[in-house]
């Protein structure tokens, strides 16, 4: 079956939920899916942030201080390490006023991959491109 | 593709199904979902039917609020689990809840 | 015949999703479709053994069962269901009990999956 392409859509605002976060934390698990796949199978998850989605991905988190709790940011921040692509609606950013450079990074701690800020047809076409979509 | 949305509100908070582009959409009333079928306010029907021409509300959850099959707009197909499962595999090929 | 694969997040008492998962489940099967379900988030609360049906409130246990009678593969989010204090021992017997890539894999090989969302 080769490579299987998934869509992950955020359109929740986090931490009064977890759904949010564990759309993050699933996502990043295909780091590990092979272990339960035939050789050669792997699983390719595009993790997109769109409408309320995009509320809680501002840097500056503070939530293992505060709650206790792993923040979404270092989430977020787990997910470039593993070189994941991220996909941030640009046109809901833009609707909340929320500026492109709040996005968190994660260049210093080695990551390659930086989060994209997309318009929506991009992630409309992630949708298209996946086998599987899970709206979060 | 052909995606089938799986409505359980009545209330959208998102604006996602109306920003979702399909060549084949499917809209799968269920749960308070179905309030969309039989409800009018202002007796005006949800602009949720506007949507698609392929619109189903799951019997079990319409009849558990006391509503009637009778109370459900004419465009809206009633359906089974069943014919849920059917519709899953054999007219779409993706599938969101919302 | 085709593969499903259910993500269920929703908690069992307090969220009909629950119900509508296992029930499309149910029908899935029933139509002889190989069917799994995966548990996360408020839905591993679920898979404690000894639950006490009463009528007021939705029930997991029975339903779990009879699933996992038919065939159904059900796994729980280690993580998730520890978090919220339920030991391996405590478990619906059956039950599997894996980490996030379960689910994944599972979703590798299916024809259809559904993810329904917590809250």
């Amino acid at each position: 079956m080769g490579d299987v392409k998934l869509a992950f859509i955020v359109q929740k605002p986090q931490y009064k939920g977890e759904t949010s976060r564990l759309a993050i934390t699933h996502a990043i698990s295909y780091q590990t899916v092979e272990i339960l796949l035939e050789d050669g199978e792997t699983v390719t998850p595009t993790l997109c942030f769109m409408g309320e989605g995009v509320l809680g991905l501002q840097s500056g988190q503070n939530a293992m201080d505060l709650y206790g709790i792993t923040s979404t940011e270092t989430h977020v921040k787990n997910c470039l390490l593993v070189d994941l692509d991220v996909f941030v609606c640009k046109e809901d950013l833009a609707k909340y006023g929320i500026s492109e450079d709040a996005m968190p990074d994660a260049e210093d701690m080695g990551a390659d991959k930086k989060i994209q800020i997309v318009p929506f047809a991009e992630i409309q076409k992630v949708v298209e491109e996946a086998k599987h979509v899970l709206y979060f | 593709m052909k995606l089938g949305v799986f409505v359980s509100d009545y209330k959208l908070t998102s604006d996602t199904l109306d920003r979702i582009k399909a060549e084949k959409l499917g809209i799968i009333l269920v749960a308070n979902g179905v309030y969309h079928a039989t409800t009018k306010e202002g007796g005006k029907a949800s602009s949720l039917l506007d949507k698609t021409p392929n619109l189903y509300a799951l019997s079990d959850d319409i009849t558990i609020r006391g509503l009637k099959e009778t109370d459900v707009d004419k465009r809206v197909k009633v359906v089974s689990y069943g014919d849920i499962v059917d519709l899953i595999f054999n007219e779409y090929d993706k599938t969101a809840w919302l | 015949m085709g593969t499903l694969t259910i993500g269920c997040f929703p908690g069992l008492v307090g969220n009909m999703s629950y119900d509508f998962a296992v029930k499309l489940a149910d029908a899935a099967a029933n139509k002889g479709h190989k069917v799994s379900i995966w548990f996360s988030g408020n839905a591993t609360s679920s898979v404690k053994a000894n639950q006490k049906h009463l009528k007021d409130y939705s029930t997991g246990e029975k339903h779990i069962k009879a699933l996992l009678e038919k065939g159904v593969e059900i796994c729980t989010c280690e993580a998730c269901t520890v978090a919220r204090g339920i030991k391996k021992d405590e478990g619906i017997p059956g039950v599997q009990w894996n980490a996030m890539h379960w689910y994944l894999a599972k979703i590798h090989a299916a024809d259809r999956v559904l993810q329904i969302g917590g809250e």
